[in-house]
């Protein structure tokens, strides 16, 4: 599954850079190869703190801590936590998807981390001032009012609707289905 | 950049003490296993920066901007919802595309469905979320925000008139 997701993405990539191509020829390819090139230099260091830090969240924080406070029976309080840690959060999605995944591998329900990367999306506190910045107080303002129930909205309907689908994602994740032993519980 | 990664590193470096007095032998272990993850995904990671730094270069800020700036209405939230999907880069990249749509014309409701598409509908996330987490996660997720950004519009027509 690993691989074809990457050829996936490869080949989508390859769609877009034709599309690239017919719309600006090769210069605007290369400006697209340039701009990935640059960011994954720019981000290279943070990649791996994220993943380090995702890798001692692992082997630190308890199966049954993680389960007792976010797992399939910390109902509000697990939504409200996961909530918090996305906003508090910093950083790309190559560095709270990590997380999530060391959470999810943990125990965490689906309903939390699903709180967690939408709190991510739309809580961030980092990027409040830049948001502030370039878009102005009032605009600001009103997006947060009208999205502010939005991660807890979004995570109690995943519980809802998915409760029995925890166990089904945990085993779909991408660096599980290469080792040949998941090391998860019997 | 720099201070999401001094604070990630920060992080880091607290859990590792931690871990240190819970046991010697696991700061190093959960390093270990942090790098392990990131090197049998790093394919993947890089096919995922390859998608994001192409979309930035197929969809051209103008042709966003030409679908938003001159709609009305209720159907506005929707195309705006879906628009900011569209919207490549981060928020330096994206704020600026965003004000200069509003500014153009495009209604509250629609700039605010705009940034809440943009915020959880993000094509260029999607990469990222499929190659990390995987498909069922995606899947799962998507299902739970798919009415979010146009619901976002929906409230401030309603609340803010």
């Amino acid at each position: 599954m690993q691989r074809g997701m990457t050829i996936g993405l490869f080949a989508a990539g390859v769609v877009l850079a034709v599309v690239a191509y017919l719309e600006g020829g090769w210069a605007r390819v290369l400006a697209g190869l340039s701009g990935t090139g640059h960011l994954l230099i720019a981000v290279a260091v943070l990649i791996v703190a994220a993943f380090v830090l995702a890798g001692l969240i692992q082997v630190m924080i308890s199966k049954e801590a993680v389960t007792r406070w976010l797992g399939e029976g910390s109902g509000w309080r697990g939504l409200l936590i996961g909530g918090l840690a996305g906003a508090l959060v910093p950083g790309g999605p190559y560095v709270y998807y990590p997380i999530a995944v060391a959470f999810l591998k943990s125990g965490a329900s689906i309903g939390t981390i699903i709180t967690f990367v939408v709190a991510k999306n739309l809580w961030t506190l980092s990027r409040l001032p830049i948001e502030v910045a370039l878009l102005g107080l009032h605009l600001t303002w009103v997006r947060y009012v009208v999205t502010l129930l939005f991660p807890l909205v979004a995570g109690a309907l995943a519980e809802v609707l998915f409760r029995g689908a925890s166990r089904w994602v945990r085993d779909g994740l991408p660096g599980e289905s290469d080792e040949a032993h998941g090391g998860g519980p019997a | 950049m720099i201070l999401a990664t001094a604070i990630l590193v920060g992080l880091a470096a607290v859990m590792a003490i931690v871990a240190y007095r819970q046991d010697p032998a696991r700061p190093a272990a959960g390093a270990l296993a942090g790098l392990r993850l990131l090197w049998t995904m790093l394919p993947m990671l890089i096919a995922a920066f390859f998608v994001a730094g192409m979309l930035a270069v197929a969809l051209p800020p103008q042709l966003v901007h030409r679908w938003l700036a001159s709609t009305s209405g209720l159907l506005d939230v929707v195309i705006g919802s879906a628009a900011g999907a569209l919207i490549p880069g981060g928020p330096y990249v994206s704020f600026p595309i965003i004000a200069a749509i509003h500014q153009a014309g495009a209604s509250l409701a629609a700039t605010v469905a705009l940034i809440t598409g943009w915020a959880v509908w993000n094509v260029g996330l999607l990469s990222f979320e499929l190659a990390i987490v995987g498909p069922r996660f995606t899947l799962i997720r998507v299902a739970a925000t798919l009415v979010l950004p146009p619901a976002a519009g929906l409230l401030v027509h309603a609340i803010f008139g």
